[in-house]
């Protein structure tokens, strides 16, 4: 057998960058998130739900809620909002679970991976397909709802801008909370259906039973376990609202952003070391 | 060592099961056949030569480097993987793109450069279906036009005929001949000894996680010529096609295994495999596809083994 080094040569092509390798991934992982019929319909009627609510919570909030105190505070009704928990749950497990999952199942991780790209470039990717529609839920209604209020003359611009920032923030605190985990929940497995059943375990496994045993106990500090809850308390003191459970918002942001930072850690080291066996 | 794949005392586990043992080989440049039986350990030398898989002992370099993680190399490669891993939504058109928009090219760049690799593969009509609608031989040329359209040096070919019709192995050898013409190198592997035959005699058997010959392929065909060899068709009309088949002299035996499968065994292979797209063509008989059960490989590997 030959052992001469090859003289084949290459013909030249221009080549793109990385940030145009990664946005590639994106594009084809919206365009099939927007062929799935289960994916519209859960982020259409999670933006119309969320949406409606928050307005109509600011609309009717003197009849509903007499004595509510209309300054910046008033905002953390919307935030606080039990369809934003559900809708992002329900987004994170239809689109988000199987963005990992999907490609290990089919190997089609063999595939990217054949090409000039890294883990975290496909990371990076896969974060980009689900963020942006994690935020349709967690950030939109909440920038919307002070928009409508003030157009409506009901706040003030100042407080509606202020609202609006402050909606920003902890809308994205929300949303890079649940990319990171769902995404380490997709690396962990083959099967959507298994991170999906771990993104509703880790929505509703923790807070239910904290909220229940908190309440048996009497002892607030279970909440910290519930990510809802630690996001709760941090939107508590970004809008100034006084009462509710009795939860410190430095540790509460602490838990979220070490979760994230974790999650994120987790699975890039998981893609770094996953060897593509099938096949 | 300085061949375009060099392999080394590699040995890969998975867990308890042996993938590659202290497998040693050298690959030289043009076109090479890497021929074994199911679980010989073809797909997981893939795999550590495209740096999906790390081996446990030894090494190997492919183009002169170590292809662990090699970001850069990648841009070098093709890789046709054996298993159909077509999101089947996209079209035959689309998948390519998307895929050579992952090399870096850009957007109307990948789009001539993906209808080009298509029409090399004869997929021009269906570029534009859903690979979904594709069958077993038209996925296969799919998943080579994308290993071919970024224009690589080395294309790493894992099982490429693995179900395909007769008439797209045909147009699946004549691409990769054509691209080994060009000055491109190719490692293909294949259970089917006489199908790689026609466009290389160097080959590597493989066995067990192990090279076990290497060489000439001549030398090697008159060592297991003597043991029939079965083909399995894949057709709607077993019958017609048997009655078809039975004329040609070197077939041993013909048995309906399925309502829509034919098992036929023959001691001329490589005269089997030539004659039969013209069988095919003359009765108009629809074959879907075609595979070499591995019982007749496994034979043939137990007697070079002893």
């Amino acid at each position: 057998m030959s052992i001469s080094l090859p003289t084949y040569t290459r013909r030249e092509m221009p080549l793109l960058g990385r940030q145009q390798r990664v946005r590639a991934i994106i594009t084809t992982g919206l365009r099939r998130e927007f062929k799935r019929i289960g994916a519209l319909v859960v982020i259409g009627m999670g933006v119309a739900i969320t949406l409606i609510t928050s307005i109509v919570l600011v609309l009717f909030a003197p009849i509903f809620l007499p004595g509510e105190q209309l300054d910046l505070s008033f905002f953390y009704i919307p935030a606080g909002n039990t369809t934003i928990l559900f809708f992002v749950t329900l987004i994170a497990s239809v689109v988000g679970s199987g963005l990992i999952a999907d490609d290990l199942n089919s190997m089609a991780l063999t595939l990217y991976l054949s090409r000039p790209i890294t883990q975290a470039d496909y990371l990076i990717a896969k974060a980009a397909i689900l963020a942006p529609l994690i935020t349709m839920i967690a950030v939109l209604p909440l920038v919307l709802t002070p928009l409508v209020a003030a157009l409506l003359g009901l706040f003030s611009w100042a407080i509606a801008v202020e609202a609006m920032g402050v909606s920003v923030l902890i809308g994205f605190l929300f949303t890079a909370f649940y990319t990171a985990v769902t995404l380490f929940l997709s690396s962990l497995t083959r099967r959507r259906s298994y991170a999906a059943a771990g993104v509703f375990a880790v929505t509703f496994g923790l807070t239910i039973p904290a909220e229940i045993l908190a309440n048996q106990l009497t002892n607030s500090t279970i909440l910290y376990v519930s990510p809802w809850e630690d996001y709760l308390a941090v939107a508590r003191a970004a809008f100034g609202v006084q009462g509710g459970p009795a939860l410190d918002w430095p540790w509460a942001l602490a838990i979220l952003l070490a979760a994230i930072v974790l999650a994120s850690f987790v699975t890039y080291i998981r893609m770094k070391a996953v060897e593509v066996v099938s096949g | 060592m300085n061949g375009v794949v060099e392999a080394a005392g590699v040995s890969k586990w998975y867990g308890e099961v042996l993938g590659l043992n202290l497998f040693t080989a050298t690959f030289g440049p043009g076109i090479t056949g890497l021929v074994g039986p199911n679980g010989a350990g073809k797909s997981t030398l893939f795999k550590l030569l495209i740096g999906q898989l790390r081996a446990d002992q030894g090494h190997v370099r492919l183009l002169g480097e170590n292809p662990w993680n090699n970001v850069p190399l990648k841009r070098r490669l093709g890789y046709c993987p054996e298993h159909n891993q077509l999101y089947g939504w996209l079209s035959g058109q689309q998948f390519v793109e998307s895929l050579l928009r992952l090399d870096g090219m850009p957007t109307d760049q990948a789009a001539k450069a993906a209808a080009d690799a298509l029409e090399v593969v004869g997929l021009t009509n269906a570029a534009h279906r859903a690979t979904r609608t594709y069958s077993r031989g038209m996925r296969q040329r799919a998943k080579l036009a994308q290993a071919l359209a970024h224009d690589p040096e080395l294309l790493i070919l894992d099982e490429p005929l693995s179900g395909a019709d007769p008439m797209a192995r045909v147009q699946i050898l004549r691409t990769i001949s054509e691209f080994a013409k060009d000055g491109g190198h190719v490692l293909m592997s294949t259970h089917v000894l006489y199908e790689i035959e026609r466009i290389t005699n160097n080959i590597v058997l493989i066995h067990n996680g192990k090279a076990i010959a290497s060489g000439d392929i001549h030398a090697i065909r008159l060592l297991i010529d003597e043991h029939p060899h079965a083909v399995r068709l894949e057709t709607p009309q077993p019958r017609q096609l048997a009655q078809a088949l039975a004329r040609m002299e070197h077939v041993v035996s013909l048995e309906i295994s399925a309502e829509d499968a034919l098992l036929v065994r023959t001691r001329k292979p490589d005269a089997f495999y030539r004659e039969l797209p013209a069988i095919v063509a003359d009765t108009k008989l629809e074959v879907r596809g075609l595979e070499s059960p591995d019982d007749s490989l496994d034979a043939v590997f137990r007697y070079l083994v002893g």
